[in-house]
Protein backbone atom coordinates (compact mmCIF):
# COMPACT_ATOMS: atom_id res chain seq x y z
CA UNK A 1 0.00 0.00 0.00
CA UNK A 2 1.46 3.42 -0.63
CA UNK A 3 0.89 5.77 2.70
CA UNK A 4 -1.76 8.61 2.73
CA UNK A 5 1.20 10.56 4.64
CA UNK A 6 5.01 9.85 4.82
CA UNK A 7 7.18 10.72 7.48
CA UNK A 8 10.28 12.39 5.83
CA UNK A 9 13.06 10.75 8.46
CA UNK A 10 10.75 7.33 9.44
CA UNK A 11 9.29 6.23 5.97
CA UNK A 12 12.01 7.68 3.56
CA UNK A 13 15.67 8.43 4.66
CA UNK A 14 17.54 5.34 4.41
CA UNK A 15 15.15 3.50 3.07
CA UNK A 16 15.78 1.04 -0.06
CA UNK A 17 15.15 2.69 -3.45
CA UNK A 18 13.07 0.46 -6.44
CA UNK A 19 12.67 1.25 -10.20
CA UNK A 20 9.84 0.55 -12.36
CA UNK A 21 11.09 -3.15 -13.11
CA UNK A 22 11.77 -3.74 -8.74
CA UNK A 23 15.04 -3.50 -9.29
CA UNK A 24 17.04 -2.31 -6.13
CA UNK A 25 18.89 0.88 -6.98
CA UNK A 26 20.25 2.31 -3.90
CA UNK A 27 18.83 3.91 -0.52
CA UNK A 28 17.93 7.24 0.09
CA UNK A 29 20.89 8.73 1.60
CA UNK A 30 19.75 12.25 2.22
CA UNK A 31 17.15 14.89 1.33
CA UNK A 32 16.79 17.94 -0.07
CA UNK A 33 14.20 20.01 1.80
CA UNK A 34 12.88 23.13 0.53
CA UNK A 35 11.31 25.74 3.13
CA UNK A 36 11.95 28.00 6.01
CA UNK A 37 11.36 28.20 10.04
CA UNK A 38 7.61 28.69 10.46
CA UNK A 39 6.37 27.87 6.89
CA UNK A 40 5.95 24.33 4.97
CA UNK A 41 8.49 21.99 4.23
CA UNK A 42 8.72 19.96 0.94
CA UNK A 43 10.72 17.39 -0.03
CA UNK A 44 12.76 18.92 -3.13
CA UNK A 45 14.97 15.62 -4.08
CA UNK A 46 16.41 12.67 -2.83
CA UNK A 47 20.11 11.87 -2.39
CA UNK A 48 22.04 8.48 -3.38
CA UNK A 49 25.49 7.47 -3.06
CA UNK A 50 28.79 7.63 -1.33
CA UNK A 51 28.61 11.42 -2.06
CA UNK A 52 25.66 11.64 0.29
CA UNK A 53 26.40 9.26 3.13
CA UNK A 54 29.77 10.23 3.63
CA UNK A 55 29.01 13.27 5.18
CA UNK A 56 26.55 11.43 7.50
CA UNK A 57 29.67 9.15 8.98
CA UNK A 58 32.28 9.57 11.75
CA UNK A 59 35.47 11.53 10.14
CA UNK A 60 38.22 8.53 10.28
CA UNK A 61 35.85 6.14 8.55
CA UNK A 62 34.51 9.23 6.00
CA UNK A 63 38.23 9.65 4.50
CA UNK A 64 39.00 5.87 4.24
CA UNK A 65 35.78 5.24 2.65
CA UNK A 66 35.48 8.62 0.26
CA UNK A 67 39.07 6.87 -1.00
CA UNK A 68 38.01 3.51 -1.50
CA UNK A 69 34.17 4.23 -2.97
CA UNK A 70 34.49 7.92 -4.44
CA UNK A 71 32.09 10.84 -3.84
CA UNK A 72 29.39 9.63 -6.33
CA UNK A 73 26.07 11.47 -5.46
CA UNK A 74 23.03 11.28 -7.41
CA UNK A 75 20.37 13.54 -6.89
CA UNK A 76 16.54 12.16 -7.67
CA UNK A 77 13.58 14.33 -8.29
CA UNK A 78 10.75 13.66 -6.00
CA UNK A 79 8.72 14.00 -8.66
CA UNK A 80 10.17 10.74 -9.88
CA UNK A 81 8.61 8.87 -6.94
CA UNK A 82 5.91 6.70 -7.94
CA UNK A 83 4.79 5.42 -4.44
CA UNK A 84 6.65 5.02 -0.83
CA UNK A 85 5.80 1.12 0.38
CA UNK A 86 7.99 -0.40 2.77
CA UNK A 87 10.44 0.51 -0.53
CA UNK A 88 10.58 3.56 -2.37
CA UNK A 89 9.32 3.09 -5.64
CA UNK A 90 10.40 4.94 -8.67
CA UNK A 91 8.12 5.74 -12.06
CA UNK A 92 11.19 4.90 -14.60
CA UNK A 93 14.14 2.95 -14.31
CA UNK A 94 17.51 3.55 -12.78
CA UNK A 95 19.18 4.58 -15.82
CA UNK A 96 16.76 6.82 -16.28
CA UNK A 97 17.79 8.66 -13.73
CA UNK A 98 21.81 7.72 -13.68
CA UNK A 99 21.12 5.55 -10.47
CA UNK A 100 22.92 2.04 -10.94
CA UNK A 101 26.10 3.08 -12.51
CA UNK A 102 28.45 1.24 -10.02
CA UNK A 103 26.98 -1.85 -11.47
CA UNK A 104 26.88 -1.55 -14.59
CA UNK A 105 30.51 -0.55 -15.16
CA UNK A 106 31.58 -4.00 -12.61
CA UNK A 107 28.50 -6.16 -14.54
CA UNK A 108 30.11 -5.35 -17.76
CA UNK A 109 33.45 -6.58 -16.35
CA UNK A 110 32.01 -10.02 -14.61
CA UNK A 111 29.41 -10.84 -18.07
CA UNK A 112 33.21 -12.27 -19.87
CA UNK A 113 33.63 -14.91 -16.94
CA UNK A 114 31.89 -18.01 -18.80
CA UNK A 115 28.35 -18.16 -16.90
CA UNK A 116 27.97 -14.90 -15.85
CA UNK A 117 24.86 -13.80 -17.56
CA UNK A 118 22.84 -16.67 -16.72
CA UNK A 119 20.53 -16.95 -13.81
CA UNK A 120 20.77 -20.63 -12.02
CA UNK A 121 17.92 -22.00 -12.61
CA UNK B 1 6.62 -28.76 -5.52
CA UNK B 2 4.23 -29.99 -3.24
CA UNK B 3 3.68 -28.59 0.09
CA UNK B 4 4.34 -31.64 2.12
CA UNK B 5 7.91 -32.37 -0.03
CA UNK B 6 8.32 -28.69 0.43
CA UNK B 7 8.33 -28.48 4.43
CA UNK B 8 9.80 -31.67 4.74
CA UNK B 9 12.86 -30.87 3.03
CA UNK B 10 12.76 -27.59 4.76
CA UNK B 11 12.77 -28.78 7.91
CA UNK B 12 15.63 -31.06 6.77
CA UNK B 13 17.79 -28.28 5.53
CA UNK B 14 17.31 -26.71 8.87
CA UNK B 15 18.49 -29.39 10.96
CA UNK B 16 21.12 -30.43 8.87
CA UNK B 17 22.43 -26.98 8.26
CA UNK B 18 22.20 -26.15 12.22
CA UNK B 19 25.70 -27.73 13.49
CA UNK B 20 28.87 -25.95 11.81
CA UNK B 21 32.69 -26.06 13.30
CA UNK B 22 31.94 -23.71 16.22
CA UNK B 23 28.83 -25.07 17.65
CA UNK B 24 30.86 -29.04 16.99
CA UNK B 25 33.39 -27.80 19.21
CA UNK B 26 31.84 -25.75 21.98
CA UNK B 27 29.27 -28.48 22.33
CA UNK B 28 31.35 -31.21 22.23
CA UNK B 29 33.79 -29.15 24.52
CA UNK B 30 31.19 -28.18 27.08
CA UNK B 31 30.34 -31.71 27.60
CA UNK B 32 33.90 -32.57 28.01
CA UNK B 33 34.52 -29.45 30.79
CA UNK B 34 30.78 -29.99 32.26
CA UNK B 35 28.86 -33.04 32.05
CA UNK B 36 25.47 -32.06 31.31
CA UNK B 37 25.11 -28.49 33.15
CA UNK B 38 25.02 -26.79 30.20
CA UNK B 39 22.44 -28.20 28.50
CA UNK B 40 20.27 -25.61 29.82
CA UNK B 41 22.41 -23.35 27.39
CA UNK B 42 21.74 -24.98 24.57
CA UNK B 43 18.11 -25.62 24.95
CA UNK B 44 17.73 -22.03 25.90
CA UNK B 45 19.72 -20.90 23.04
CA UNK B 46 17.74 -23.04 20.18
CA UNK B 47 14.38 -21.68 21.91
CA UNK B 48 15.93 -17.95 20.90
CA UNK B 49 17.71 -18.93 17.12
CA UNK B 50 13.60 -20.19 17.27
CA UNK B 51 12.00 -16.76 17.81
CA UNK B 52 14.69 -14.88 15.99
CA UNK B 53 14.55 -17.01 12.84
CA UNK B 54 10.66 -17.14 12.63
CA UNK B 55 10.88 -13.35 12.72
CA UNK B 56 13.44 -12.72 10.54
CA UNK B 57 11.33 -15.61 7.86
CA UNK B 58 8.09 -13.45 8.96
CA UNK B 59 9.26 -10.20 8.34
CA UNK B 60 11.08 -11.45 4.64
CA UNK B 61 7.85 -13.26 3.44
CA UNK B 62 5.54 -10.51 4.75
CA UNK B 63 7.42 -7.18 3.73
CA UNK B 64 10.02 -8.46 1.78
CA UNK B 65 12.49 -6.56 4.18
CA UNK B 66 15.76 -8.31 4.79
CA UNK B 67 17.65 -8.09 7.95
CA UNK B 68 20.05 -5.29 7.06
CA UNK B 69 17.30 -3.66 5.45
CA UNK B 70 15.61 -3.01 8.85
CA UNK B 71 18.92 -2.92 10.82
CA UNK B 72 19.59 0.95 8.47
CA UNK B 73 15.77 1.81 8.56
CA UNK B 74 15.23 1.28 12.08
CA UNK B 75 18.86 2.18 13.82
CA UNK B 76 20.08 4.68 11.42
CA UNK B 77 23.16 5.08 9.12
CA UNK B 78 26.06 5.02 11.44
CA UNK B 79 24.39 2.55 14.04
CA UNK B 80 23.79 0.41 10.90
CA UNK B 81 27.00 0.97 9.24
CA UNK B 82 29.20 -0.25 13.00
CA UNK B 83 26.98 -3.02 13.18
CA UNK B 84 27.62 -3.83 9.24
CA UNK B 85 31.01 -3.86 9.90
CA UNK B 86 31.06 -5.41 12.82
CA UNK B 87 29.04 -8.67 11.92
CA UNK B 88 31.00 -8.73 8.42
CA UNK B 89 33.85 -9.06 10.28
CA UNK B 90 32.56 -11.45 12.70
CA UNK B 91 31.04 -13.37 9.18
CA UNK B 92 34.23 -13.27 7.28
CA UNK B 93 36.22 -15.01 10.37
CA UNK B 94 33.37 -17.56 10.78
CA UNK B 95 34.08 -18.32 6.89
CA UNK B 96 37.78 -18.54 7.78
CA UNK B 97 37.03 -20.83 10.46
CA UNK B 98 34.22 -23.20 8.00
CA UNK B 99 37.07 -23.07 5.42
CA UNK B 100 39.63 -24.54 7.40
CA UNK B 101 37.71 -27.16 8.92
CA UNK B 102 36.53 -27.96 5.61
CA UNK B 103 40.71 -28.70 4.64
CA UNK B 104 40.86 -30.03 7.88
CA UNK B 105 38.45 -32.75 6.93
CA UNK B 106 39.37 -33.49 3.61
CA UNK B 107 42.74 -33.99 5.11
CA UNK B 108 41.44 -37.41 6.88
CA UNK B 109 40.34 -38.14 3.29
CA UNK B 110 43.69 -37.33 0.81
CA UNK B 111 46.80 -37.30 1.56
CA UNK B 112 48.03 -34.07 0.34
CA UNK B 113 49.33 -31.19 2.74
CA UNK B 114 46.57 -28.75 4.69
CA UNK B 115 47.35 -25.29 2.73
CA UNK B 116 46.58 -27.22 -0.73
CA UNK B 117 43.59 -28.60 0.57
CA UNK B 118 42.36 -25.37 1.69
CA UNK B 119 42.87 -24.01 -1.88
CA UNK B 120 41.10 -26.67 -3.73
CA UNK B 121 38.26 -26.26 -0.79
CA UNK B 122 38.26 -22.88 -2.14
CA UNK B 123 37.91 -23.52 -5.81
CA UNK B 124 35.28 -25.89 -4.86
CA UNK B 125 33.55 -23.51 -2.91
CA UNK B 126 33.85 -20.95 -5.39
CA UNK B 127 32.31 -22.94 -8.12
CA UNK B 128 29.77 -24.36 -6.70
CA UNK B 129 28.12 -20.80 -5.45
CA UNK B 130 28.93 -19.73 -8.85
CA UNK B 131 26.69 -22.53 -10.42
CA UNK B 132 24.36 -23.93 -8.20
CA UNK B 133 20.68 -22.07 -7.70
CA UNK B 134 20.27 -21.08 -3.93
CA UNK B 135 17.68 -24.10 -3.77
CA UNK B 136 20.36 -26.25 -4.24
CA UNK B 137 23.23 -25.15 -2.01
CA UNK B 138 20.13 -24.87 0.55
CA UNK B 139 19.19 -28.58 -0.18
CA UNK B 140 22.54 -30.17 -0.50
CA UNK B 141 24.80 -28.90 1.90
CA UNK B 142 21.56 -28.73 4.26
CA UNK B 143 20.95 -32.59 3.29
CA UNK B 144 24.38 -33.87 3.45
CA UNK B 145 25.25 -32.60 6.92
CA UNK B 146 22.47 -34.62 8.37
CA UNK B 147 24.50 -37.43 8.01
CA UNK B 148 25.64 -35.71 11.21
CA UNK B 149 22.84 -37.29 12.63
CA UNK B 150 24.81 -40.27 13.39
CA UNK B 151 25.79 -38.42 16.52
CA UNK B 152 22.23 -39.41 17.58
CA UNK B 153 22.82 -43.33 18.24
CA UNK B 154 26.59 -42.78 18.72
CA UNK B 155 25.01 -40.52 21.89
CA UNK B 156 23.00 -43.16 22.63
CA UNK B 157 25.18 -45.93 22.61
CA UNK B 158 27.55 -43.73 25.30
CA UNK B 159 25.55 -44.70 28.25
CA UNK B 160 23.54 -41.61 28.60
CA UNK B 161 23.39 -40.49 32.52
CA UNK B 162 19.97 -39.77 32.61
CA UNK B 163 19.66 -38.12 35.80
CA UNK B 164 22.36 -35.93 35.18
CA UNK B 165 20.89 -35.19 31.86
CA UNK B 166 17.84 -34.44 33.32
CA UNK B 167 19.44 -31.92 36.19
CA UNK B 168 21.40 -30.15 33.24
CA UNK B 169 18.25 -28.66 32.09
CA UNK B 170 17.84 -26.57 34.97
CA UNK B 171 20.22 -23.93 35.18
CA UNK B 172 22.88 -24.13 38.17
CA UNK B 173 26.06 -23.71 39.34
CA UNK B 174 28.88 -26.36 38.07
CA UNK B 175 29.35 -29.58 39.89
CA UNK B 176 31.02 -31.56 37.22
CA UNK B 177 34.19 -31.20 35.33
CA UNK B 178 37.44 -29.57 36.02
CA UNK B 179 36.29 -25.81 35.65
CA UNK B 180 35.93 -22.66 37.44
CA UNK B 181 33.14 -20.04 37.44
CA UNK B 182 34.42 -17.92 35.16
CA UNK B 183 35.04 -20.63 32.67
CA UNK B 184 31.13 -22.20 33.32
CA UNK B 185 30.11 -18.19 32.42
CA UNK B 186 32.48 -18.14 29.37
CA UNK B 187 31.27 -21.31 28.16
CA UNK B 188 28.03 -20.37 28.52
CA UNK B 189 28.05 -17.22 27.09
CA UNK B 190 30.40 -19.42 24.05
CA UNK B 191 27.31 -21.98 23.75
CA UNK B 192 24.61 -19.31 23.48
CA UNK B 193 26.20 -17.64 20.57
CA UNK B 194 27.36 -20.95 19.19
CA UNK B 195 23.78 -21.34 18.40
CA UNK B 196 22.65 -18.09 18.13
CA UNK B 197 25.29 -17.22 15.49
CA UNK B 198 23.92 -13.99 13.82
CA UNK B 199 25.07 -15.10 10.16
CA UNK B 200 22.20 -17.86 10.56
CA UNK B 201 19.10 -15.17 10.59
CA UNK B 202 20.83 -13.30 8.06
CA UNK B 203 20.98 -16.23 5.76
CA UNK B 204 17.49 -17.52 6.85
CA UNK B 205 15.74 -14.21 5.64
CA UNK B 206 17.59 -13.60 2.84
CA UNK B 207 16.90 -17.00 1.50
CA UNK B 208 13.36 -16.32 2.34
CA UNK B 209 13.23 -13.88 -0.04
CA UNK B 210 15.45 -16.07 -2.72
CA UNK B 211 12.63 -18.64 -2.52
CA UNK B 212 10.63 -16.22 -3.18
CA UNK B 213 8.19 -16.31 0.41
CA UNK B 214 4.84 -14.72 0.50
CA UNK B 215 2.66 -14.04 3.68
CA UNK B 216 1.36 -17.16 2.53
CA UNK B 217 4.19 -18.71 3.44
CA UNK B 218 4.42 -17.89 6.92
CA UNK B 219 3.27 -21.32 8.53
CA UNK B 220 5.86 -22.65 6.36
CA UNK B 221 8.43 -20.57 8.05
CA UNK B 222 7.18 -21.47 11.61
CA UNK B 223 7.22 -25.16 11.07
CA UNK B 224 10.88 -24.84 9.13
CA UNK B 225 12.15 -22.63 12.01
CA UNK B 226 10.42 -25.20 14.72
CA UNK B 227 10.73 -28.36 13.99
CA UNK B 228 14.01 -27.66 11.71
CA UNK B 229 15.84 -25.58 14.59
CA UNK B 230 14.79 -27.73 17.81
CA UNK B 231 15.87 -31.18 15.67
CA UNK B 232 19.01 -28.98 14.54
CA UNK B 233 19.26 -28.32 18.80
CA UNK B 234 18.92 -32.16 19.52
CA UNK B 235 22.10 -32.43 17.66
CA UNK B 236 24.08 -30.45 19.55
CA UNK B 237 22.51 -31.98 22.73
CA UNK B 238 23.85 -35.99 21.34
CA UNK B 239 27.17 -33.90 20.40
CA UNK B 240 27.01 -32.64 24.05
CA UNK B 241 26.38 -35.84 25.41
CA UNK B 242 29.28 -37.59 23.83
CA UNK B 243 31.92 -34.92 25.10
CA UNK B 244 30.19 -36.29 28.66
CA UNK B 245 30.11 -39.52 28.11
CA UNK B 246 32.66 -40.74 25.65
CA UNK B 247 35.01 -37.67 25.63
CA UNK B 248 35.06 -36.97 29.19
CA UNK B 249 36.42 -40.49 30.51
CA UNK B 250 39.17 -40.57 27.79
CA UNK B 251 40.45 -37.47 29.09
CA UNK B 252 39.59 -36.27 25.53
CA UNK B 253 39.12 -32.62 24.17
CA UNK B 254 37.59 -32.63 20.69
CA UNK B 255 39.73 -29.55 19.48
CA UNK B 256 39.95 -30.92 15.83
CA UNK B 257 37.37 -32.62 13.58
CA UNK B 258 39.49 -35.85 13.46
CA UNK B 259 39.10 -36.15 16.93
CA UNK B 260 35.33 -35.19 16.96
CA UNK B 261 34.91 -37.84 14.90
CA UNK B 262 36.55 -40.58 17.21
CA UNK B 263 33.49 -41.44 19.07
CA UNK B 264 31.56 -42.39 15.98
CA UNK B 265 34.26 -44.78 14.60
CA UNK B 266 34.98 -46.40 18.07
CA UNK B 267 30.70 -46.84 18.06
CA UNK B 268 30.00 -47.75 14.69
CA UNK B 269 33.28 -48.79 13.08
CA UNK B 270 33.80 -47.73 9.54
CA UNK B 271 30.60 -46.61 8.64
CA UNK B 272 30.42 -44.57 11.62
CA UNK B 273 33.89 -42.71 10.65
CA UNK B 274 32.33 -42.50 6.86
CA UNK B 275 29.27 -40.85 7.97
CA UNK B 276 31.12 -38.30 10.81
CA UNK B 277 33.65 -37.23 7.93
CA UNK B 278 30.86 -36.89 5.49
CA UNK B 279 28.38 -34.93 7.70
CA UNK B 280 31.68 -32.55 8.71
CA UNK B 281 32.45 -31.65 5.47
CA UNK B 282 28.54 -30.72 4.36
CA UNK B 283 28.25 -28.86 7.18
CA UNK B 284 31.35 -27.00 6.97
CA UNK B 285 31.04 -26.08 3.64
CA UNK B 286 27.20 -25.19 3.74
CA UNK B 287 28.27 -23.08 6.46
CA UNK B 288 31.67 -21.50 4.48
CA UNK B 289 28.99 -20.55 1.64
CA UNK B 290 26.33 -19.37 3.81
CA UNK B 291 28.91 -17.35 5.30
CA UNK B 292 29.82 -15.48 1.85
CA UNK B 293 26.35 -15.35 0.75
CA UNK B 294 25.46 -13.71 4.27
CA UNK B 295 28.73 -11.09 4.41
CA UNK B 296 27.23 -10.36 0.51
CA UNK B 297 23.74 -10.13 1.44
CA UNK B 298 24.44 -7.83 4.13
CA UNK B 299 26.52 -5.12 2.12
CA UNK B 300 23.69 -5.52 -0.69
CA UNK B 301 20.95 -5.09 1.44
CA UNK B 302 22.87 -2.08 3.58
CA UNK B 303 23.78 -0.28 0.11
CA UNK B 304 20.42 -1.20 -2.05
CA UNK B 305 22.33 -3.29 -4.47
CA UNK B 306 20.72 -5.82 -6.39
CA UNK B 307 20.88 -9.25 -4.67
CA UNK B 308 20.28 -12.66 -5.14
CA UNK B 309 21.17 -15.93 -6.20
CA UNK B 310 18.35 -15.66 -8.70
CA UNK B 311 19.54 -13.08 -10.42
CA UNK B 312 22.88 -14.41 -12.98
CA UNK B 313 25.81 -12.90 -11.39
CA UNK B 314 26.72 -10.25 -14.02
CA UNK B 315 23.07 -8.58 -12.94
CA UNK B 316 23.64 -8.25 -9.36
CA UNK B 317 27.41 -7.84 -9.91
CA UNK B 318 28.27 -5.70 -6.77
CA UNK B 319 26.67 -8.79 -4.54
CA UNK B 320 28.65 -11.23 -6.72
CA UNK B 321 32.02 -9.57 -6.41
CA UNK B 322 31.25 -9.35 -2.56
CA UNK B 323 30.82 -13.23 -2.01
CA UNK B 324 34.22 -13.33 -3.83
CA UNK B 325 36.17 -11.45 -1.87
CA UNK B 326 34.49 -12.81 1.06
CA UNK B 327 35.41 -16.20 0.40
CA UNK B 328 38.72 -16.00 -1.32
CA UNK B 329 39.86 -13.22 1.82
CA UNK B 330 38.77 -16.27 4.29
CA UNK B 331 40.75 -18.20 2.55
CA UNK B 332 43.66 -16.60 2.85
CA UNK B 333 43.54 -15.65 6.51
CA UNK B 334 43.38 -19.79 6.86
CA UNK B 335 46.31 -19.90 4.51
CA UNK B 336 48.18 -18.01 6.95
CA UNK B 337 48.38 -21.05 9.37
CA UNK B 338 46.01 -19.50 11.63
CA UNK B 339 44.22 -22.05 13.83
CA UNK B 340 40.80 -22.57 12.69
CA UNK B 341 39.71 -23.65 15.71
CA UNK B 342 41.11 -20.72 17.74
CA UNK B 343 39.94 -18.14 14.61
CA UNK B 344 36.03 -19.90 15.22
CA UNK B 345 36.12 -19.62 19.17
CA UNK B 346 37.41 -15.67 18.73
CA UNK B 347 34.38 -15.27 15.80
CA UNK B 348 31.83 -16.71 18.16
CA UNK B 349 32.67 -14.78 21.00
CA UNK B 350 32.84 -11.50 18.88
CA UNK B 351 29.27 -12.23 17.09
CA UNK B 352 27.97 -12.42 21.03
CA UNK B 353 28.59 -8.56 21.00
CA UNK B 354 26.48 -7.68 17.70
CA UNK B 355 23.73 -9.96 18.43
CA UNK B 356 21.49 -6.88 20.49
CA UNK B 357 22.53 -4.78 17.60
CA UNK B 358 21.51 -7.05 14.87
CA UNK B 359 17.63 -8.39 16.55
CA UNK B 360 16.65 -5.43 18.29
CA UNK B 361 15.59 -3.72 14.44
CA UNK B 362 13.87 -6.97 13.95
CA UNK B 363 11.52 -7.19 16.77
CA UNK B 364 10.58 -3.56 16.45
CA UNK B 365 9.86 -4.34 12.64
CA UNK B 366 8.46 -7.65 13.59
CA UNK B 367 6.03 -6.46 15.96
CA UNK B 368 5.06 -3.21 13.37
CA UNK B 369 1.14 -3.60 12.42
CA UNK B 370 1.82 -0.71 10.29
CA UNK B 371 4.71 -2.89 8.21
CA UNK B 372 3.41 -5.87 9.06
CA UNK B 373 -0.30 -5.74 9.15
CA UNK B 374 -2.45 -9.16 10.55
CA UNK B 375 0.89 -11.11 10.56
CA UNK B 376 2.63 -8.56 13.39
CA UNK B 377 4.46 -10.43 16.11
CA UNK B 378 1.36 -11.66 19.31
CA UNK B 379 2.40 -11.16 22.67
CA UNK B 380 3.99 -14.55 23.00
CA UNK B 381 6.89 -13.55 20.14
CA UNK B 382 6.75 -9.91 21.72
CA UNK B 383 7.41 -11.27 25.34
CA UNK B 384 9.91 -13.96 23.95
CA UNK B 385 11.41 -11.70 21.51
CA UNK B 386 12.38 -8.41 24.21
CA UNK B 387 13.57 -11.53 26.85
CA UNK B 388 15.76 -12.67 24.73
CA UNK B 389 17.31 -9.45 23.43
CA UNK B 390 17.33 -8.67 27.21
CA UNK B 391 19.86 -12.27 27.77
CA UNK B 392 21.71 -11.48 24.40
CA UNK B 393 22.58 -7.63 25.92
CA UNK B 394 23.91 -9.29 28.68
CA UNK B 395 25.60 -11.92 27.15
CA UNK B 396 27.39 -9.26 24.60
CA UNK B 397 28.58 -7.04 27.70
CA UNK B 398 29.98 -9.91 29.06
CA UNK B 399 31.91 -11.55 26.82
CA UNK B 400 34.52 -9.71 26.09
CA UNK B 401 35.64 -9.69 29.45
CA UNK B 402 35.80 -13.43 29.97
CA UNK B 403 37.10 -13.91 26.94
CA UNK B 404 40.04 -12.08 28.72
CA UNK B 405 39.77 -13.64 32.14
CA UNK B 406 39.44 -17.00 31.04
CA UNK B 407 42.57 -16.82 28.31
CA UNK B 408 39.94 -17.61 25.54
CA UNK B 409 38.38 -20.54 27.93
CA UNK B 410 41.59 -22.00 28.53
CA UNK B 411 41.85 -21.00 32.27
Amino acid sequence: MSRTTVDAVGDILDHELVDAEGLPCGMVDDLVLDGRPGGPMAIIALLVGPGAWLPRTMWPLRVVAGLVVGRRRVRVPWTAVESVQEHIVLAGRAADYGLGHTDRRVGRWLARIPGAKRAPE
Amino acid sequence: MSKVLELFLGVLTAMGGFVEIGELTFTTNGGVHFGYSLLWVMLFGTLGIIVFGEMAGRVAAVARQPVFNLIRERAGFNAGLVTLLAANAVTLLTCAAEIGGVALVLQLLVELPYRALVVVGLVALVVVMWLLPFRWIERVFGLGGLMLAVVLPVAWRADIDWSALARGLVPAAPTEGDGSGLLYAYYVVALLSSVLLPYEVYFYAGGAIEDRWTAKDIMLNRVVVIVGFALGGLLGVALMSIGATWFAPRHMDAQLPGTAALAAAATFGKAGLLLMIGGMLFAFAGAAIETALSGAYNVAHFFGWPWGKFRAPAEAPRFTLAWLVITVAAALIVLTGVDPIAVVEYSIVFSVVILPLTYFPLVLVAADRRVMGEHASGRLANVLGVAYLVVVTVAALAAVPLLIATHGGRA
